[in-house]
């Protein structure tokens, strides 16, 4: 079995990706992609513990991997809803630039 | 282990609540256009015989539900009931905004009720999905309800980047919920506080883990450095979003956060000890940033959204001196809720009402204001008193209550912050009242007769936000001069989560 330090270094790597990402990227379509990739990583991280993890008894502990199944499922809520609200802001301002995006400062 | 499905019947009100968001959205397809005004009140008759039912089932009821995940205790039932109170005085208050201002009336109260759902699961839930899916569901809510203005485009910017913060805070809570399952392989708060004591020595991973769920509870509480989104969503999000956002979000987030503290970090003694001074440190930052800053604003949204930085700071301050030994500071962070929130109520049902005879933001524009409306100015005044912690109205007794329960946990030099930025923070709150009982009343846009281009402005406020103000102010005294009734309830609800 691989070790579990190599996961753990893949799912930092990631998420380093995406809150670079988020911080870098202009468009708001790859924000909100860069966010997934940060989730992603959270699910490597769970799921690559949870197959390391002993177990209670003859139970093997799966908790790791019921977290990543909500994580899944809330993640893909989350860019529904992100979506719908980034094209309102298409529709009015015909523009998904962030940087454009700066009716309100300070 | 015990059977999932015992004891079933103690979560009713949170399935009565679900079934209660679900009726309002069905209703709403039945209902004609001009008899939308139904549906708020069938949310408040909904929420209010919630309320009794769960005084009557939950009361004095000690259980943990699903093995553990969920507890239904003195402190769930205090905040559930805190909850679907607000969002009654909620609904009150933005009745006639969304009549008039906004489309879709019934699904704005179905998405409200949601969220309440959510804020009732967070107070009562004990192990980190759990609380992360209660988050979820507040959060997704407000993110639509900020958004709720379709054509305003002020609107849209503050829905998004609520969201893009919203969700890369998640993330970043996610990552520690991730960093702590594969240290110590529990997610229950206190499996944690109990692999944090006996661990001989705590790996750098739990570190990491802890300080990232912090991290991504900060943001949610919008504390210093995590808060700039706060200014930007409070402004363009419609008005009664902005109140629920500033009073309701924050408050389940401290519910949780406090549950989290109380029954995951504090059991582990000296661990925690480390880690006081971190909040404490968050906890000062937020409170001279929030009420700095707040000096510089001309919005009134924008006013009210670093004022509450600043009470968040006050409230993680008593966050900061929660311990094994006394119930105080949990007391103290309850309590101050509960009054911030009331008088956070009446300033907000009285901005509404001022937004809904004249379509204005600014504080300059609230000059003039005591002359035509009396009673809205004096709601306001007396709103703005208490925020400041003047003597007896409610924003006294919490902060004496807070300073002083951060005083005797040894975090002297916090209080002493907390007293200083009080007294900065009376500045801009005064300049609020200075505007409207000295200086005269702007001309409208364009010149003219303010009277005649607002003709609201002479009209009396509706019945609803009437109803707001006037209890709100009850409250306000009530809290100010005999508040031993809510404490005693408060502190039955201190003992169900500390050790």
């Amino acid at each position: 079995m691989v070790d579990l330090v190599w996961f753990q270094l893949l799912s930092a790597a990631l998420f380093a990706i995406g809150i670079y990402g988020v911080m870098a990227r202009r468009s708001a379509v790859l924000i909100v992609m860069s966010i997934e990739l940060m989730l992603n990583a959270v699910n490597i991280n769970l799921i690559a513990a949870a197959s390391h993890m002993e177990g209670i008894g003859s139970f093997a502990n799966f908790d790791g991997q019921l977290i990543a199944i909500f994580i899944i499922t809330v993640a893909a809520a989350e860019v529904g809803l992100a979506l719908a609200i980034i094209l309102r802001m298409f529709r009015n301002k015909s523009t998904v630039n962030v940087d454009e995006i700066d009716l309100m400062k300070w | 282990m015990n059977n999932l499905t015992d004891n079933l019947e103690l979560l009713t009100p949170e399935f009565a609540l679900a079934g209660l968001a679900f009726l309002v959205f069905v209703v709403d397809l039945f209902l004609p256009k001009d008899r939308k005004g139904f549906l708020p009140w069938l949310s408040i008759a909904g929420l209010l015989a919630l309320i009794a039912g769960s005084l009557v089932m939950l009361w004095d009821e000690e259980e943990l539900l699903y093995d553990g995940l969920l507890a239904v205790d003195a402190f769930a039932l205090f905040f559930k009931i805190f909850f679907m109170g607000l969002g009654v005085f909620i609904i009150l208050s933005s009745m006639d905004f969304v009549k008039n201002k906004l489309d879709h009336q019934g699904e704005f109260y179905g998405i409200l009720l949601f969220s309440i759902l959510g804020m009732n699961i967070m107070a009562q839930s004990r192990e980190l999905l759990t609380a992360y899916i209660a988050l979820e569901l507040l959060s997704f809510s407000l993110y639509v309800l900020a958004a709720y203005a379709k054509g305003d485009a002020r609107s849209n910017e503050s829905a998004l980047k609520y969201i893009i913060i919203g969700a890369v805070s998640s993330a970043i809570l996610l990552y520690g919920v991730s960093m702590v399952y594969s240290t110590v392989g529990v997610t229950k708060f206190d499996d944690i506080a109990s692999a944090l004591a006996l661990a001989a020595e705590v790996s750098p991973a739990l570190w990491v883990g802890v300080a990232l769920i912090l991290v991504g509870l900060m943001f949610k509480v919008s504390a210093v450095p995590f808060h700039m989104w706060a200014p930007d969503v409070y402004e363009g999000a419609p008005y009664p979003v902005t109140a629920y956002l500033a009073i309701g979000s924050k408050a389940a987030a401290f519910a949780l956060i406090l549950r989290l503290v109380a029954e995951g970090f504090v059991p582990a003694g000296d661990r925690w000890e480390q880690w006081q001074l971190i909040i404490a440190v968050l906890a000062g930052a937020s409170m001279l940033v929030g009420n700095f800053v707040a000096l510089a604003q001309k919005n009134l949204k924008r006013l009210m959204a670093y004022s509450s930085i600043g009470h968040v700071g006050f409230i993680l301050a008593g966050i900061a001196a929660l311990s094994s030994s006394s119930d105080l500071a949990s007391n103290g962070v309850m309590f101050y809720l509960v009054g911030y929130s009331i008088t956070n109520l009446v300033v907000f049902a009285a901005i509404i009402s001022f937004f809904n005879m004249t379509g204005k933001e600014m504080i300059a524009d609230l000059g003039g204001l005591a002359d035509h409306q009396p009673f809205l100015a004096a709601s306001m005044a007396m709103g703005m008193f208490s925020l400041a912690g003047l003597p007896i109205f409610a924003g006294f007794t919490i902060k004496f209550y807070l300073f002083t329960a951060v005083a005797t946990e040894g975090l002297l030099w916090l209080a002493g912050l907390a007293i200083f930025s009080s007294l900065i923070s009376l500045y801009y709150y005064l300049q609020i009242i200075r505007q409207m009982y000295i200086e005269p009343a702007p001309a409208a846009d364009g010149g003219g007769d303010l009277l005649q281009a607002h003709p609201a402005l002479t009209q009396r406020p509706s019945l609803t936000l009437l109803t707001v103000l006037g209890s709100g102010m009850a409250a306000i005294i009530w809290l100010g001069v005999y508040p031993k009734p809510l404490i005693d309830t408060i502190q039955a609800a201190s003992r169900a989560i500390l050790p």
